[in-house]
C-alpha cells in the first residue's frame, strides 16, 4: 500500500474539510445564515445584528470547539507514541482526575469568581506532574509505573472531588455538566487563552516528531539511533499535557476525541509524526466542530453537551476498529 | 600503533537484582576488524553489546570508543560511533520500510531537518541503502508485515544508515532461513571490507562464524574466557567443555577454516 502520493491528498481533503465544518458552524444555528451573509459580514464586519451573531457568538464557538479537537488529537497521538501504547488518551496519567478536582476545588473555594476553567487548567497539569515524579526511579521512569502512577493519582483525585461534590450538594450539576465537557458560551478571550497556550505545546512537540517515530520501535532502539530518551520522554509528556490542560480549559473533559482521531488518521496515512501530528490537528478540529453542530441540533430542552455526543459517536467506532483489528490478526494500526 | 577502535578497560556490570556480575573483563577491537562473539546461552553476550552501545550504566571500569567514553557522548554523539541491530524488534505501528531506515539519519540532523516535513536521510543515501539491502520494491511496506530476513535487513540498513564506524549486531541470523543467513553474513563482511567498519556480532552457529569474523570471543557465565583467530579458538578443547557438547572440529572443503559441526 503505497502512501507517498497519499498524504498530500490527505492533507488537502482534511483542510477543506475543517474550513466547510468551520462555515458550517458559522451558518447554523437558531437563526440560519446563508452563505454569502457569512462571507459578507466576515469581510465587512459590524453590520448589526447578523454580525454580532456570527463575530461574537458563532464563530469563536466553532473556533473554539475545532482548537479543543485539534490540540486533543494531537495530545492523544503524543500519549499514544509515548507509551508505546494504541489505547492511551491524552487524559491517561491523571490530567482528567486532575482536572476535575481542579474545577471542583475552584468552584468550592471561589464559586462567585467562576474559576473552574483555570482551576482545571492547573489541576490538570498538576496531577501530571505528580504522577510523573511518583514514577521515577533512580534518575529512569518507566513508561509502564507512569500508567500505574498516572491510574493511582487519578483514582485519588477522584475519591476527593467525589467527596467535595457530595459535601456541597448544590454544585453538583454545575460541576457535573461542566465534567462532561462542552463548548458552550466561550468568549474570545478564552479562545486566545487556550490557542496561546496550545501554540506553545506544538512549537515544543513538532521539533520531536521523528524522535516519536523512533519511539515506536520501542525505548532501547530509539536509545540506539541517538535519541536521549529520558529527555525526550519527559518534554514530549509536559507538552503533551500543556495541550490537553489547554484544551480542557474550554471545554471541561471531553472524551475520545485524543483516542479515536489518532487511530483514524493512522489507518488513512500512516504512522509517521510528521504527517500524523499535522493530519490529526485538522481532523481532530473537524470531528469536534462536527459534533458541537450536532449537539446544537440535536431537539431537546436545552442544549446537549459535545462531549456527550463524541463520545456517543467515539465509543462505538472504536469497538468497531478493535473488532476489524482483531479479524485482521494484526496489531494496532 | 593505532588506537584500538573499541577499548574496554575492567568493565563491569552487576545485573539488577545483584546476584550475577559480568566482568571485570578487559579488550580491545582494532579499526576494520570483525569480532564474533560466541559463548553458550546466558553468557552475557547481549548483555556486553548493551553495556557498548550504553544502554546500560556500567557499575566499574570504561569503554572507549574510538577513544570517546561512550557513558560520557550524548546520546546523537554516541549514534555516531555505535549502530546497534537488535535481535529482534516488535512495534504495533506500522512505519514504513523507508520511515524506519529514515530514523538512521536522526543522529545527523541539524535544527532545520527537525522543524522539516521531511526526514533527515537524504534521498539518494536512502536509495543507495535500499539497493544494498535489497529492499528497494519493499520501500512502502509495512515494517510489521515484513518477514524475518527482511526485517532483519531494514534493522540493518537503518543502522547503516547511521554511518557510525562501529556496528554491533545481536544474532543477526537467528530466525533465518540459509539463504538469507548467507546474504546477511556477506553484506557485513562487504561492509568490513570496503567502509573499514568495525564489527561485533554476538552469534550462535559456530559452524559458519569462522568464514566470517577475523577474531572470535567466548563468553562462559558472564566472563570473557578465550579469544584468538577462529582457527585456533575452535580448535581449544575448552570449548567443548564451555558448551557441554562434543562437537565436532572439521576444516571447511574449499576455504579450508575451522567448523564446528555436530559429531
Amino acid at each position: 500500500m503505497a502512501r507517498a502520493g497519499r498524504s498530500t491528498l490527505n492533507f488537502a481533503g482534511a483542510l477543506l474539510a475543517l474550513l466547510f465544518v468551520l462555515v458550517l458552524g458559522v451558518m447554523h444555528g437558531p437563526t440560519p445564515i446563508p452563505f454569502h451573509t457569512v462571507v459578507d459580514r466576515l469581510v465587512h464586519p459590524n453590520q448589526g445584528l447578523t454580525s454580532v451573531i456570527i463575530w461574537d457568538i458563532r464563530l469563536p464557538q466553532i473556533v473554539a470547539a475545532a482548537l479543543v479537537g485539534g490540540g486533543l488529537a494531537v495530545a492523544g497521538a503524543v500519549m499514544q507514541a509515548l507509551l508505546k501504547n494504541p489505547l492511551a488518551d491524552p487524559y491517561i496519567v491523571g490530567a482528567s482526575a486532575g482536572a476535575g478536582l481542579g474545577a471542583t476545588l475552584a468552584q468550592e473555594l471561589v464559586p462567585l469568581l467562576n474559576m473552574m476553567a483555570p482551576g482545571a487548567f492547573l489541576g490538570a497539569l498538576a496531577a501530571v506532574l505528580l504522577s510523573y515524579l511518583l514514577s521515577r526511579g533512580r534518575g529512569t521512569t518507566s513508561m509502564l509505573t507512569l500508567i500505574l502512577a498516572g491510574y493511582a493519582v487519578g483514582v485519588i483525585l477522584t475519591s476527593v472531588t467525589t467527596f467535595l461534590m457530595l459535601m456541597n450538594r448544590e454544585d453538583l450539576s454545575t460541576i457535573f455538566a461542566w465534567e462532561v465537557g462542552g463548548i458552550d458560551g466561550v468568549n474570545w478571550t478564552q479562545v486566545a487563552v487556550s490557542a496561546g497556550l496550545m501554540i506553545i505545546a506544538l512549537i515544543v512537540i513538532w521539533p520531536f516528531a521523528t524522535d516519536m517515530n523512533a519511539l515506536l520501535l520501542g525505548e532501547e532502539q530509539a536509545h540506539h539511533l541517538g535519541i536521549p530518551v529520558r529527555r525526550v520522554q519527559f518534554i514530549l509528556l509536559i507538552a503533551a499535557s500543556l495541550l490537553t490542560a489547554a484544551a480542557v480549559y474550554i471545554s471541561g473533559l471531553i472524551g475520545f476525541v485524543g483516542l479515536v482521531i489518532p487511530h483514524i488518521v493512522r489507518r488513512l496515512n500512516g504512522p509517521n509524526h510528521r504527517q500524523l501530528l499535522p493530519l490529526a490537528f485538522l481532523v481532530g478540529g473537524m470531528f469536534l466542530g462536527l459534533a458541537e453542530l450536532l449537539a446544537e441540533s440535536i431537539p431537546v430542552i436545552g442544549p446537549i453537551p459535545a462531549g456527550l455526543v463524541t463520545a456517543f459517536l467515539g465509543g462505538p467506532y472504536f469497538l468497531y476498529l478493535l473488532v476489524k483489528q482483531n479479524q485482521r490478526k494484526g496489531g494496532f494500526a | 600503533m593505532e588506537q584500538p577502535m573499541v577499548t574496554m578497560a575492567n568493565v563491569a556490570y552487576t545485573w539488577p537484582g545483584g546476584t550475577r556480575t559480568l566482568g571485570p573483563l578487559s579488550a580491545t577491537i582494532a579499526s576494520g576488524h570483525f569480532v564474533g562473539l560466541i559463548g553458550p546461552n546466558g553468557a552475557g553476550k547481549s548483555t556486553l553489546l548493551k553495556l557498548i552501545a550504553a544502554f546500560w550504566a556500567l557499575d566499574a571500569g570504561q569503554i572507549l570508543v574510538d577513544g570517546e567514553s561512550v557513558s560520557r557522548l550524548s546520546a546523537p554523539e554516541r549514534a555516531k560511533l555505535i549502530a546497534f541491530v537488535p535481535q529482534t524488534l516488535d512495534t504495533q505501528f506500522d512505519l514504513t520500510v523507508k520511515e524506519v531506515i529514515e530514523l538512521g539519519g536522526i543522529n545527523r540532523r541539524s535544527w532545520r531537518d527537525r522543524w522539516a516535513f521531511q526526514g533527515a536521510l537524504l534521498a539518494e543515501r536512502l536509495d543507495a541503502l535500499l539497493a544494498t539491502t535489497e529492499l528497494t520494491e519493499l520501500k512502502e511496506r509495512p515494517f510489521n508485515t515484513l518477514s524475518g530476513g527482511e526485517a532483519k535487513r531494514t534493522l540493518l540498513a537503518a543502522a547503516l544508515a547511521q554511518e557510525a564506524p562501529v556496528l554491533l549486531l545481536d544474532e543477526p541470523t537467528a530466525h533465518l532461513d540459509p539463504g538469507h543467513a548467507l546474504k546477511f553474513l556477506n553484506l557485513v563482511r562487504h561492509m568490513v571490507d570496503t567502509q573499514k567498519t568495525t564489527v561485533l556480532m554476538a552469534y550462535h552457529d559456530l559452524a559458519t562464524v569462522g568464514l566470517y569474523v577475523d577474531t572470535l570471543w567466548v563468553m562462559d557465565q558472564s566472563q570473557l574466557v578465550l579469544q584468538g583467530p577462529p582457527d585456533e579458538v575452535l580448535k581449544n578443547p575448552a570449548i567443548q567443555q564451555i558448551y557441554d557438547a562434543r562437537l565436532l572440529e572439521i576444516s571447511h572443503p574449499r576455504a579450508g577454516r575451522s567448523m564446528l559441526i555436530f559429531p
